[in-house]
């Protein structure tokens, strides 16, 4: 019987729009009530419920800057139920990636030869693995050596360590990047317009560290590294803040999903075939089951 | 061929979008004015600051990526 009064009660609740109407509406209730103690119990849940939710809306509207700014949607050209990355961008990205932000930001996840047939061929990215040194080993004699890279080497780390990184940045660590637009809600948006959006303060803040607006809290140890012409594109392109916000964006959106063409893919033709499959299915239940509904029961009663 | 400093798109894109924001900016302007004389150094203009960015992002977002390669 309680059970049935603190349902009815909710559903109450619930349709009704505004905490006064509840609250009237309750107090007329107990006063009809006389079921005792479950009434009371009622009674408390629903008053504490209340001020949960007032209170709820006036902290809300008080800590915009702990959210950050909203971020704009742009139209990435590999969104869409079809769309596939811009491989041109992605080589550009890549490039900014290594010039701009490889000096503090890891990305251990990515591979040399994740590169091949996406952004550069087998033989470019040959040469620049091989760039790079790596520790390898033990060798023959126990000992650990180094040698040029290799296409299956992952991304060289700048810091050994996350303690390492902290240290050398000031305490705050620079994020792996590898997942970061998967790990960032509107992840995307969020990461082109935290690096393009870099603007003076507003009045009256001030602080130790660079202002972001789309940072929460708005105070970022990373200063603004996109400026213009920082980098010189193989490919001529003018390297704008922007272009190069855009391009970077499109090389991390890939090294987080780079099965994303082949899954989208997969999906349209999956979701056409078993559509067809859903009909073909509909069809012959009906087809079954028309025998059962289509009889006739006839009651025939002797009196 | 000349070529002179690329100007940044996005920046050009704020710049023009200015004037399609110009109450969030008043905005903006008026509480500077009002809180320019407070030295509790609570005070700040945050609020307006983010209508008036949100205002022009949104402004800037519909035509940014038609100017980018």
């Amino acid at each position: 019987m309680a059970g049935g009064l603190i349902h009815q009660v909710l559903r109450r609740k619930f349709q009704s729009h505004s905490a006064v109407q509840a609250l009237s509406w309750f107090t007329s209730r107990k006063a009809n009530d006389d079921a005792g103690s479950a009434g009371m119990r009622t009674v408390a849940l629903i008053g504490a419920g209340v001020t949960g939710l007032l209170g709820f809306a006036t902290v809300a509207s008080a800590d915009e800057a702990e959210h950050g700014l909203g971020v704009p949607n742009y139209p990435w050209p590999h969104q869409g139920i079809l769309g596939s990355y811009d491989h041109t961008s992605i080589r550009r990205g890549h490039q900014v990636y290594q010039q701009v932000c490889a000096s503090c930001h890891s990305m251990s996840l990515i591979s040399y030869r994740d590169l091949v047939g996406v952004a550069y061929t087998e033989e470019e990215t040959k040469a620049m693995a091989a760039e790079i040194e790596v520790v390898d080993g033990p060798n023959d004699e126990g000992e650990m050596f180094t040698r040029p890279g290799k296409l299956s080497d992952r991304f060289t780390q700048p810091y050994a360590n996350e303690q390492a990184a902290r240290f050398a940045n000031g305490g705050a660590y620079p994020p792996d990047l590898t997942l970061i637009t998967k790990a960032r809600h509107n992840g995307q948006n969020y990461v082109f317009a935290l690096l393009t959006g870099y603007h003076d303060p507003p009045a009256g803040i001030r602080g130790g560290l660079h202002y972001n607006p789309y940072f929460p809290v708005g105070a970022i140890a990373m200063p603004k590294m996109l400026i213009d012409g920082a980098v010189e594109y193989e490919d001529g392109t003018p390297a704008t803040e922007a272009q190069m916000g855009k391009d970077v964006v499109t090389f991390l959106s890939w090294a987080a999903e780079p099965e994303m063409e082949e899954r989208k893919l997969m999906g349209f033709k999956w979701i056409f075939l078993l559509s067809l499959a859903l009909l073909q299915a509909g069809y012959y239940r009906r087809l079954r089951w028309s025998v059962l509904k289509s009889r006739k029961l006839v009651v025939d009663v002797v009196n | 061929m000349a070529d002179e400093e690329p100007v940044d798109q996005k920046k050009y894109l704020e710049e023009g979008c200015k004037p399609k924001c110009v109450k969030q900016l008043r905005s903006y302007e008026a509480c500077i004015k009002r809180i320019d004389c407070d030295e509790s150094g609570h005070k700040h203009c945050t609020g307006q600051y983010f209508d008036y960015w949100s205002c022009v992002d949104k402004c800037v977002a519909q035509t940014l990526f038609s100017k980018l390669k």
